[in-house]
């Protein structure tokens, strides 16, 4: 059944997107609701329509396109690379707007060249909109998780500690939680003497064998959740975490760092000054962040239009590098989002590592704009 | 007309019959006692309706009583933004239950909830699901993992009955549930997180903000009433 409530610039898009080379694909509104909420967790749970089929399974109209796109490919299995477009009806329960809204995108699956794959998601949603909206502003927000994991990787800290401030990143209140957190050390108490006698030993057989045989003797499968060598392990890397502190000094670079806001014109050079004056080994993620510089450049994006937050990232764990949002100059709406998630393939299923880039735009926030002008 | 509904059954029938009728508003029941109607002596503009604990969290939400006697865990888990929809009006001081995060004994690194974070964060990876919650506080699981420590990957599984048998038999890792002494938990080999109390719930007075309440002296009255009972 064709469609009556389509955006009016749905065809003017669908042509972009043909210029743009992708292949365009549908997916169906019913969809799983395990492999949503198993990527986003259950916070979705809320903003998704439920339902159940008659043997149980928990199903949902699709809330978004990344994901279906994504599985889709994996049981194509036609080979990457591949850039798929979408246009389509998504479903969510939001306090603004009506809960049934026209998403349009782009996703850009097993291009290897990150930084020109990264440059062209941007080209695109800029190019794209610039179409939609001819004559008006865009402010493009731009963060990258890779240049904070190296920051937090180059100061020195233990793994689980990059983890947990990786964990963090974008949620500015946790962040500064865990920064506060990491000004002392901690004691861990209450293990009882058994515990800390083998602890003390570096006993770890004589560790796993105790809680082996307290599950044991407890009833409880040793096999069904965390078994008793994980326990074992995380208890010795807690003791280790929880020994650790950051001098005032390395805590301050971290908050300088999560407090550089420029323009992506100049950000080059700052990043390069805030290698220099903290002396953090930083030159590899650097040289990646500026060979996007260079592709955003040659993909003809205005730098001038881009501003780099450092503290701009999303607490999922499939985002690993670039994300960005498009907003009018001076407007909060916004327009289009995307990033680099190259963790999600291999979550979903797929055999090898696909690296992904992609951006969805809000065709009804967008016909607003054009409303209004 | 205003309603008041109260649980319809055992201790928290008897406890809050009891401070009503502190409150100089005896109950009685309309018809035989074990009725479904009451009223308040002398208060001929209030009935009574007795109901389950559950039914009079959604009924108040829905607006349809003024006020009501159930535990604020119901109250909260059953309705969103429920501070905006309802008036705690008393804290009546029966009925104390905590809902809490518990996990295994032996889980010996797991202590507070960035302990568990670290665990569900790297479940995926080394178990090839997320972490499993058996829990029948959707929403008061979903705000304290999420907004409040910033923890977003795990599941839950929904749990009708018997939820802190759930780690023991491999049908959840982890649960949120009531507990009032604690008791079950421990005979279960599960312990509350140092930081794991989610709520400290006991039975409340909540009114259902409506605009026709205001300026009615029978509400203020009933309120004043319960509270100078519990002074």
């Amino acid at each position: 059944m064709p469609l009556i409530n389509l955006p009016a610039f749905a065809a003017d898009l669908l042509a972009d997107f043909e210029r743009l080379g992708t292949l365009r694909v549908d997916t169906p509104v019913i969809q799983p609701a395990e492999p949503f909420l198993d990527m986003a967790g259950e916070d979705l749970r809320r903003r998704i329509f439920l339902t159940q089929s008659e043997t149980g399974e928990n199903l949902c109209l699709r809330p978004e396109f990344t994901i279906p796109v994504c599985m889709r490919h994996i049981e194509t299995a036609t080979g990457t690379p591949k850039r798929y477009s979408y246009l389509g009806e998504v479903f969510r329960q939001r306090r603004e707007g009506g809960s049934e809204f026209y998403q349009a995108g782009i996703e850009d699956l097993g291009t290897r060249d990150a930084a020109s794959a990264d440059a062209r998601a941007v080209a695109d949603a800029v190019t794209i909109l610039g179409r939609l909206l001819p004559e008006r502003p865009f402010a493009v927000t731009m963060g990258d998780q890779a240049m904070f994991e190296a920051v937090v990787a180059a100061l020195g800290l233990p793994g689980g500690w990059q983890k947990r401030l990786i964990r963090a990143f974008g949620e500015q209140t946790q962040l500064e939680a865990l920064m506060l957190r990491l000004a002392k050390p901690e004691q861990v108490a209450g293990l009882g003497a058994e515990v800390e006698a083998l602890l003390a030993k570096g006993d770890e057989q004589g560790l796993v064998a105790h809680i082996d045989g307290v599950m044991e003797a407890t009833g409880y499968l040793t096999n069904a959740s965390r078994s008793p060598k994980e326990i074992a392990f995380r208890l010795k890397e807690k003791l280790a975490l929880a020994g650790t502190s950051l001098d005032p000094g390395k805590l301050d670079v971290l908050r300088e760092f999560l407090s550089l806001d420029v323009s992506l014109r100049y950000a080059p050079g700052v990043l390069a000054d805030f290698a220099k004056s903290t002396g953090l080994p930083l030159q590899a993620a650097v040289d990646r962040f500026d060979a996007r510089v260079a592709a955003f450049t040659a993909a003809g994006v205005k730098l001038a239009d881009i501003t780099w937050r450092a503290a701009f990232g999303r607490p999922l764990d499939y985002y690993t590098g670039l994300v960005f949002e498009v907003t009018l100059r001076n407007d909060h709406r916004v327009l289009a989002g995307g990033g680099r998630y190259d963790g999600m393939l291999t979550l979903l299923g797929a055999e090898e590592n696909i690296p992904a880039v992609g951006f969805s735009l809000w065709l009804d926030r967008i016909e607003a704009v054009r409303g209004e002008h | 007309m205003i309603t008041i509904a109260l649980p319809s059954k055992g201790r928290m029938k008897d406890d809050a019959s009891a401070i009503f009728e502190k409150a100089g508003l005896k109950i009685v029941a309309v018809g035989n006692d074990r009725s479904y109607r009451g009223r308040v002596e002398g208060l001929d503009d209030v009935e009574i309706a007795f109901l389950s604990a559950s039914e009079i969290s959604r009924e108040i939400g829905s607006g349809s009583i003024d006020f009501g006697v159930t535990g604020e865990d119901l109250i909260r888990e059953g309705l969103s933004e429920a501070d905006a929809r309802v008036e705690f009006c008393a804290r009546l001081g029966f009925g104390h239950a905590d809902v809490v995060v518990a996990v295994p004994e032996i889980w010996l690194d797991v202590d507070t909830m960035a302990d568990l974070g670290d665990v569900a964060a790297d479940f995926r990876a080394r178990h090839g699901r997320r972490l499993a919650i058996a829990t029948k506080y959707w929403r008061l699981t979903q705000q304290f993992f999420s907004s409040q420590h910033g923890i977003q990957l795990y599941r839950i599984v929904e749990s009708l009955g018997a939820t802190e048998g759930a780690p023991a038999s491999g049908s959840a890792d982890i649960i949120v549930d009531i507990t009032s002494t604690g008791s079950t938990l421990k005979a279960n080999h599960l312990k509350i997180l140092s930081d794991g109390i989610i709520l400290r719930s006991q039975a409340c007075l909540v009114r259902a903000r409506k605009a026709e309440h205001t300026g009615d002296p029978l509400v203020a009255k009933i309120i004043d009433a319960v509270n100078g009972a519990l002074a």
